[in-house]
């Protein structure tokens, strides 16, 4: 392979947005991943996608920002979980997952069914980084920006409250503050993937390079940058061979997360 | 409502009742502890032991009580004086964070919201683990450790937090025999360094050296005193009668609980 060939892509200004715009977010998404797969959150990763897709089709249909819409059901989501599972006694996640299918299906109905807005639902579902706007592109990457300050800032407080909860509480630490900055954090993360990757496949990017980055090592820190650079180069892999084939970008790039968790030895030994 | 805090105890509950919404578990419970006592919670399981120290610290909330303080403080301001040492299979052990790392966030619960590291706080914490006989381990994952070790690890952590008051659920469960005198000696010391050790515990075995107050539960307060005092038969029979299994007059097991 010569090197033009591999900086073909980067001749086309959308080529270049898409590179930027995968790498920005499969980086963030990853790092926040590894408290979500930490936390055994993975659950509450795919409620938050799929009601934030509601959001987003209501408020295309409104006519307001898709961030916006997005942003206040992901969150609404995502404290909405917390309060079933602590304050009330619902730890059911058959229900869970009935309410936010439904919610999904309503989100699509609601798209297909207004005259104009179907041909987005496919790009919604699938993402379109390679449509994305430098504008859109400048939201996130202040998003990402200030996700990873908050994160670096915080990142000890965030361990706490995962890792010992209850020992943190009784000391009259905030933890409840913490937990839910950490929801809120996720959220955000979501919804700013969902313009590269999509509603559907989302929750891939989010999980499986955590997920792969902890068969390997078990050092917190390590694990947050090997997560990152795992979702880093499984999104630019995605990119090119979608350039070059013209598949689908974001189900390569979560393909080839997915082959590097299950074809890491420590997955095949079965290792928790 | 004026409280009347006294300095001289560690733990101060008046007239206490509390448990989950639909389970009241203990019942007008009143239970007083002087600074430095090394006091053990016993009772059968249900009887009140996890929710009692659990109350004590703000976990959950009471429904009802005259006095609650802790270090003769109300909970709020004497949380920042106080460690709580889960029971073990309440912790992830899977959870990739060093030993070090544990220790140290003694400091993080003292900052709150905002704060970093100092010097000072590593020095404290590689202090702790010394005192400890862990500092070999300071770069390991502390679920690689044994449960000894484990206990160890949070032992430092309150030390470095410069917890008064330690409460712990359960302490010796998992541990070996040799394991369990370790953390008794350990105890003592703490206690002679000043610390208010707290343990709810099943384990009847070494409580008569090790404690100093023992407080028999179950869901109300049976008895409380010196270990001689509460361990009599009499005692120990009303205790946990209603949890062993009788035989009956044709060879059936019967349990008696309600």
């Amino acid at each position: 392979m010569s090197i033009e060939l591999i900086l073909e892509p980067f001749q086309y200004g959308f080529m270049v947005r898409a590179f930027v715009g995968t790498g920005l977010v499969s980086i963030i998404a990853a790092a926040v991943g590894t408290f979500v797969v930490l936390k055994g959150l993975a659950f509450m990763g795919d409620a938050i996608s799929h009601t934030a897709f509601t959001g987003i089709a209501l408020a295309l249909i409104l006519g307001i920002s898709v961030y916006v819409g997005a942003l206040f059901f992901a969150v609404l989501t995502a404290l909405g979980v917390v309060f079933l599972t602590r304050i009330s006694k619902v730890n059911n996640d058959t229900a869970l997952a009935i309410l936010f299918t439904g919610i999904f299906a309503l989100g699509i109905v609601l798209l297909s069914g207004t005259p104009g807005f179907s041909g987005d639902l496919n790009s919604l579902l699938l993402g379109s980084v390679m449509a994305i706007q430098a504008k859109e592109l400048m939201l996130v990457a202040s998003v990402a920006l200030v996700l990873g300050v908050v994160m670096a800032l915080f990142f000890r407080r965030f361990v706490l409250v995962s890792f010992d909860p209850v020992g943190a509480e009784a000391a009259g630490f905030p933890v409840a503050f913490f937990q839910g900055m950490l929801l809120i954090i996720i959220a955000v993360a979501i919804v700013v993937s969902i313009q590269a990757v999509g509603v559907v496949l989302v929750v891939a990017l989010l999980i499986t390079p955590a997920a792969t980055a902890s068969l390997i090592t078990k050092r917190l820190k390590i694990l947050v940058l090997l997560s990152s650079a795992f979702g880093l180069l499984s999104s630019f892999l995605g990119l090119y061979i979608s350039y070059f084939y013209s598949w689908s970008d974001s189900c390569l790039s979560s393909h080839s997360l997915i082959w590097a968790y299950l074809g890491n030895p420590e997955t095949a030994r079965g290792i928790d | 409502m004026s409280h009347v805090y006294s300095a001289d105890l560690a733990l101060n509950i008046k007239n206490l009742t509390a448990g989950y919404p639909d389970n009241v578990v203990l019942k007008d419970v009143s239970w007083q502890v002087k600074k430095g006592t090394l006091a053990a919670i016993i009772g059968p399981n249900g009887g009140g032991k996890s929710t009692l120290l659990k109350t004590a610290v703000g976990l959950l909330p009471p429904f009802e009580y005259k006095i609650m303080e802790l270090l003769g403080h109300p909970p709020r301001t004497g949380r920042k004086q106080v460690a709580y040492l889960p029971q073990q299979e309440e912790v992830d052990w899977n959870f990739p964070i060093t030993v070090l790392d544990v220790v140290l966030q003694g400091r993080l619960v003292r900052q709150g919201l905002w704060g970093r590291y100092s010097k000072e706080d590593y020095d404290s914490s590689h202090e702790a683990l010394a005192f400890f006989g862990l500092e070999r381990y300071k770069h390991t994952q502390v679920g690689s450790l044994s449960g000894g070790q484990r206990q160890r690890v949070f032992l430092a952590r309150a030390l470095v937090q410069e917890a008064d008051l330690i409460l712990l659920d359960e302490p010796s469960t998992g541990l070996d025999a040799k394991a369990q005198h370790e953390l008794a000696d350990l105890f003592l010391t703490l206690s002679q360094g000043g610390k208010t050790i707290v343990a709810a515990t099943h384990d009847l075995n070494c409580l008569t050296e090790c404690f100093d107050h023992v407080l028999a539960l179950d869901g109300r307060v049976l008895v409380e005193g010196k270990p001689d005092e509460v361990l009599t038969e009499a005692n120990m029979v009303k205790l946990f009668a209603r949890h062993f299994p009788k035989v009956g007059s044709r060879g059936e097991v019967m349990l008696h609980e309600h």
